[in-house]
């Protein structure tokens, strides 16, 4: 056959071009797996942290990724061994009972297991296995339990913090969120947190909000709806721009963050952690966040763990406004007074969001 | 005479182009209408002809328009291709690597580099579906099936979620044009690719209509022993069509990457590749009807947006966002007898006397 | 079957088993390069997920457990196969089937259970069933290529799944009818009564339960309905050639629409087994991703009842290794896909099977069925 040469050319090229569009990727992020650096001796070997992400994975820039580098940080703290912390990333939300039955069939003795969605699973094995510490993240404990702590957080309250800052900084009188899926409740309590804390400071105030319109497989992992809306937003003459959901919520942040007036007339506001270190990108339009602080929370109760004094039940993390960075100069000084009082006023019950109610 | 040549010219552009271009004239009549007088008032008439909606209708157009050329090169040649959501997918990809591991050049330098991967990327899964469905005979549709799961699989494994991509294509205005009250700010205030979209449209209905490449594109694909008969090289045309075609779809991926988001996300097509197929068939495998069928599906996609965001109805959300889905289900069945595929469409050709 | 004993069917068993054997274990090797060239150790996830998949009860509990799904989407999408149907659809169908199911199976207390449980997974059959004639029924009335309907049917059903369970709004959207009001806020319905819950074969931690039959049950039935029965002929006739089978006087239309129905039939009955049995209950986040690995079973068992088990539980084995092989090695559980889309292409194209190998061609054509008869405008 005449092409038959030709043919194996073309196989050979498309091979070596796979393999060369494979090699400028960096190493898959599997390595840092087991990142904690083996610093201390103390508890190596018999003290083993393992954690069953929500379905995706665990570098996500999202909540996996902080629950985790809270269970990498308690045992840099506690000198653990790099073999002592390991995480599965889960697949399928059917698989969740199996990825921490992973875990207890090799003796670990903490597993956090990360998202309201693994609720469930995580009540039922800890049923099962009284021995073992369980640390859920965003999940609400109906009856408190032993061996289960649930991490949850006062979304509300960072939401509120939000809109009270969103809503004083508005030229225009109309805000906007752009919001992962309120099949998730955390989403929702952003929120109505933001939409109350914006009426609050402006009770004529706009607020356009929109949850993700699709499946909740696709909610937060859609940054291409989430740049979309944040620029229908913009169109429709918001200037501050809330965006909670994940990487949904990050391409919103993007995309403001290249808007005409990005940091001057306009800005945007991150959510969950820090994103001003997360999103560089956003950098150019974003004001603040609202945390809510998911890595000390998983620090902090797996130390509790590891000294046998395991708080079951409910445990509240913080939930509080990122630091302003650049934009420190142009929050005036009374809004920063006013976003303390509305903080105490929060701790204290003496300001309500509604939600809930 | 004269009477009657407007309504025949309207009626040759509507047997040409199909209804979708009525559909796109309408909405931009309705556009400058509601927009420049006291009708913009009225929140539905704002929800349905926004400028807000407007932009978000081309920016969801571009993606598909991109796909459904991608689909019709492909298939004016005879290879069915439904892996566009595949290739897309690899081309956003081989656009984000190529824009992380060039963020110390230039933007502009590295942003065009980046282009240039995703297109060859996308155009080598053109040439790897060519290869499946014309060398090793495999079955067009599974062939495009494996295109998108291996796609998937691979550009999740390989995605390294450390890796930022500085920077994105910003607007560039045309100037005067950008001017023009409602129209100036959707059409000619846009981001590169955008606008190399639309060009790429034209370009390929003057390629496939009045060049020599697209009428033997069209006769290989619709009788392909007569194209062999007068010395066409029937599998040549397919192997370059189908490559072509996963270029376009490649740009379609570095318009996600580079153009609207900034950043790579696993799975981020999200099945604009099958909406794309979709403006394909229900433009009739022509550019220009595809453009018509594309920007009628990025609409409903505003429109769901805009609804959401208005809160103007108590519909519950869900049955909100099954609008374009539904759209595209009774665009393809509203068509009895009106759309025809190219003739030879998903059959091996093999020349006279092989086996 | 008693003459599959004789020694030209072994021959043709082994011939049909030659080329999806080779075809995994080239995937399986060309997997291991791309794990090697990103750093990874093949060896390390390869025997984790070996362990993970059939080390012990429990890897065994879960390969078989999560065999059940495949088997039953992979008939769907074969049975649809048969007819030159391509149904990408077995993943709305999936849904629709455990939507209904639990609509059932959370509903009628006090039935006893030998009427609930059948009752339930009937109502997932319907589900599926229904899901499936759509795309049937606008094929032949309006020519509407039922890969785009399914492909776009998977989105409705999807968003359908998750209105049911809708927590609701806080600016007035009511919740959905079959959410739970004692879970708050969260999206997922109660749980499914136990007169309608499928027992267990091997209680926790193993979780095997009764479906494992159904789904057997399933493929031989499907095998009868395909070669033993005058419709399954009709079916085989129609997907050979529509126009030959027209002349002799099938009902084509009918047999389209039906073999639509009955594919998801077969995938509502899986999103049905796998609510009653295993989940108790929907969630958005139970969506029918089993749907889409469908195909790639149905061709891995060359779209053969017998075959599809068998492709089902090679799949069951790799999901179920998946965890213990990140566990074990860390690599992400995507090489699994990478793997399955290659085995995939490599079934599908045998001829790059035939090449790596060194195989002489067969004179008779391989068993890769065509289905691609274009987009169908008239």
């Amino acid at each position: 056959m005449k092409t038959s040469r030709l043919m194996k050319l073309l196989i050979l090229l498309t091979a070596v071009a796979m393999l060369l569009a494979a090699c400028p990727a960096p190493m898959p992020a599997s390595d840092s797996g087991s990142g904690a650096a083996d610093t201390g001796d103390s508890m190596a070997g018999d003290f083993k942290v393992g954690l069953v992400t929500d379905v995706g994975r665990v570098n996500d820039r999202s909540f996996n990724q902080s629950a985790w580098e809270g269970v990498v940080a308690a045992a840099e703290a506690l000198g653990l061994a790099e073999d002592d912390i390991k995480y599965i990333e889960t697949q399928d939300a059917k698989d969740y009972a199996d990825n921490m039955q992973q875990f207890i069939d090799a003796d670990y003795n903490v597993i956090v297991s990360v998202g309201f969605a693994l609720g469930d699973a995580t009540t039922t094995a800890a049923k099962e296995n009284p021995d073992v510490f369980f640390i859920g993240v965003d999940q609400f404990q109906g009856e408190a339990m032993p061996n289960v702590a649930g991490l949850i957080f006062n979304e509300d309250h960072s939401g509120y913090l939000a809109g009270v800052l969103a809503g004083s900084l508005s030229k225009t009188g109309t805000i906007a969120a752009v919001l992962g899926t309120d099949l998730v409740p955390p989403v929702v309590a952003f929120n109505e947190g933001y939409i109350a804390g914006a009426k609050s400071v402006n009770a004529d105030i706009n607020v356009i909000s929109t949850y993700h319109p699709g499946e909740i497989s696709q909610a937060f992992v859609d940054p291409e709806w989430g740049a979309a809306t944040a620029k229908q937003a913009l169109d429709q003459g918001a200037d501050v721009i809330f965006g909670a959901g994940g990487i949904t919520g990050n391409g919103a942040l993007q995309e403001v963050a290249t808007a005409d007036g990005a940091g001057e007339a306009v800005f945007c506001i991150g959510v969950d952690t820090d994103q001003w270190n997360t999103v560089p990108a956003a950098q150019p339009c974003l004001i603040s966040s609202a945390m809510k602080l998911i890595t000390p929370g998983v620090v902090e109760l797996v130390t509790m763990a590891s000294e046998g004094e395991f708080p079951g039940g409910n445990y509240f993390g913080d939930a509080d406004l990122a630091p302003f960075h650049d934009f420190d100069d142009m929050v005036p000084q009374e809004l920063k007074d006013l976003l303390e009082e509305t903080k105490a006023g929060l701790i204290d019950g003496s300001i309500d969001t509604g939600y809930g109610n | 005479m004269s009477k009657n040549a407007p309504v025949s010219a309207f009626h040759r552009l509507r047997r040409r182009y199909g209804n979708t271009m009525i559909v796109a004239l309408a909405l931009i009549i309705m556009a400058i209408l509601v927009n420049m007088t006291p009708l913009k008032e009225q929140t539905w008439l704002r929800v349905l002809f926004g400028v807000s909606a407007l932009n978000f209708t081309l920016r969801a157009t571009v993606p598909l328009v991109l796909g459904a050329l991608s689909g019709i090169l492909c298939e004016r040649s005879g290879i069915i291709n439904i892996g566009i959501e595949g290739m897309m997918l690899a081309g956003a990809f081989a656009g984000f690597v190529a824009k992380t591991s060039t963020n110390h050049w230039s933007l502009a330098a590295s942003l065009i580099f980046s282009v240039a991967a995703a297109v060859a990327v996308g155009g080598l899964m053109g040439a790897v579906h060519a290869l499946f469905s014309i060398r090793f005979r495999m079955d067009q549709i599974i062939s495009g099936t494996v295109i998108i799961i291996l796609a998937l699989g691979t550009t999740s494994y390989l995605y390294n979620r450390d890796a930022i991509a500085e920077g994105k294509f910003s607007s560039i205005p045309i100037p005067g044009l950008a001017q023009i009250p409602v129209l100036g700010p959707v059409l000619f205030d846009n981001p590169p690719i955008t606008y190399l979209a639309l060009i790429m449209v034209a370009v390929v209905h003057l390629g496939l209509f009045y060049t020599r490449w697209g009428l033997r594109t069209r006769a290989v694909g619709e009788h392909p022993r007569a194209a062999d008969t007068v010395g066409i090289n029937v599998n040549r045309y397919r192997y370059i069509n189908t490559s072509l075609g996963g270029m376009l779809a490649g740009l379609a991926g570095a318009f996600l990457v580079l153009e609207a988001v900034g950043q790579f996300q696993e799975g981020m097509t999200a099945g604009r590749g099958f909406i794309s197929l979709a403006a394909m068939i229900f433009g009739n495998w022509n550019p220009i009807g595809a453009l018509g069928a594309a920007t009628l599906f990025g609409y409903t996609q505003a429109l769901q947006n805009e609804l959401l965001l208005a809160g103007v109805t108590q519909v519950p959300r869900q049955f909100i966002s099954m609008l374009p889905y539904v759209v595209t289900i009774v665009a393809v069945s509203g068509l009895v007898g009106r759309v025809r595929p190219p003739a030879a469409e998903g059959k091996v050709y093999e020349t006279e006397g092989s086996a | 079957m008693a003459t599959a004993t004789s020694t030209a069917g072994l021959t043709r068993t082994l011939r049909a088993l030659l080329i999806p054997s080779l075809a995994l274990l080239a995937a399986l090797l060309a997997g291991a390069v791309v794990m090697i060239l990103s750093g990874d150790d093949p060896m390390a996830a390869y025997s984790g997920l070996f362990k993970g998949a059939f080390g012990d009860g429990k890897g065994w509990a879960r390969t078989i457990r999560k065999t059940i799904p495949f088997v039953l989407t992979g008939l769907s999408v074969a049975l649809a196969f048969k007819v030159s149907l391509f149904n990408i659809g077995a993943s709305g169908q999936f849904v629709m089937g455990s939507v209904f199911a639990v609509a059932v199976g959370i509903n009628f207390e006090g039935l006893p259970f030998y009427i609930h449980l059948p009752l339930a997974l009937l109502a997932g059959i319907a589900g599926g069933l229904l899901w499936g004639a759509i795309p049937g029924i606008l094929k032949v009335y309006t020519g509407a290529h039922e890969v785009i309907v399914t492909i776009m049917l998977n989105y409705v059903a999807s968003l359908f799944g998750g209105w049911t369970v809708y927590a609701g709004g806080t600016q007035g959207q009511t919740p959905g009818p079959l959410w739970d009001r004692t879970a708050g806020a969260i999206s997922e319905t109660p749980d499914v009564l136990h007169s309608a819950q499928i027992p267990w074969l091997f209680g926790p931690p193993y979780r095997v339960h009764y479906g494992v039959f159904l789904a057997l049950a399933a493929a031989i039935l499907v095998w009868w309905l395909i070669f033993k029965t005058p419709l399954g002929f009709e079916m085989r006739t129609v997907g050979h050639n529509m126009r030959a089978a027209r002349y002799a006087g099938i009902r084509v239309n009918f047999t389209i629409i039906l073999t639509m129905a009955l594919a998801g039939g077969l995938a509502g009955l899986a999103g049905a087994i796998e609510t009653l049995g295993l989940n108790h209950k929907f969630a958005p986040e139970f969506g029918g991703a089993v749907g889409f690995d469908g195909i790639t079973v149905a061709l891995l068992g060359q779209t053969h009842p017998i075959g599809v088990l068998l492709a089902a539980f090679m799949f069951g084995a790799l999901d179920g290794g998946a965890a213990t092989m990140q566990f074990e090695s860390g690599v992400p559980a995507d090489i699994i896909q990478i793997i399955q889309a290659l085995v995939l292409a490599f079934v599908a194209a045998p001829l790059i099977i035939r090449m790596i190998f060194r195989l002489r061609q067969q004179e008779d054509q391989d068993a890769g069925s065509a289905v691609s008869t274009s987009w169908g405008g008239t």
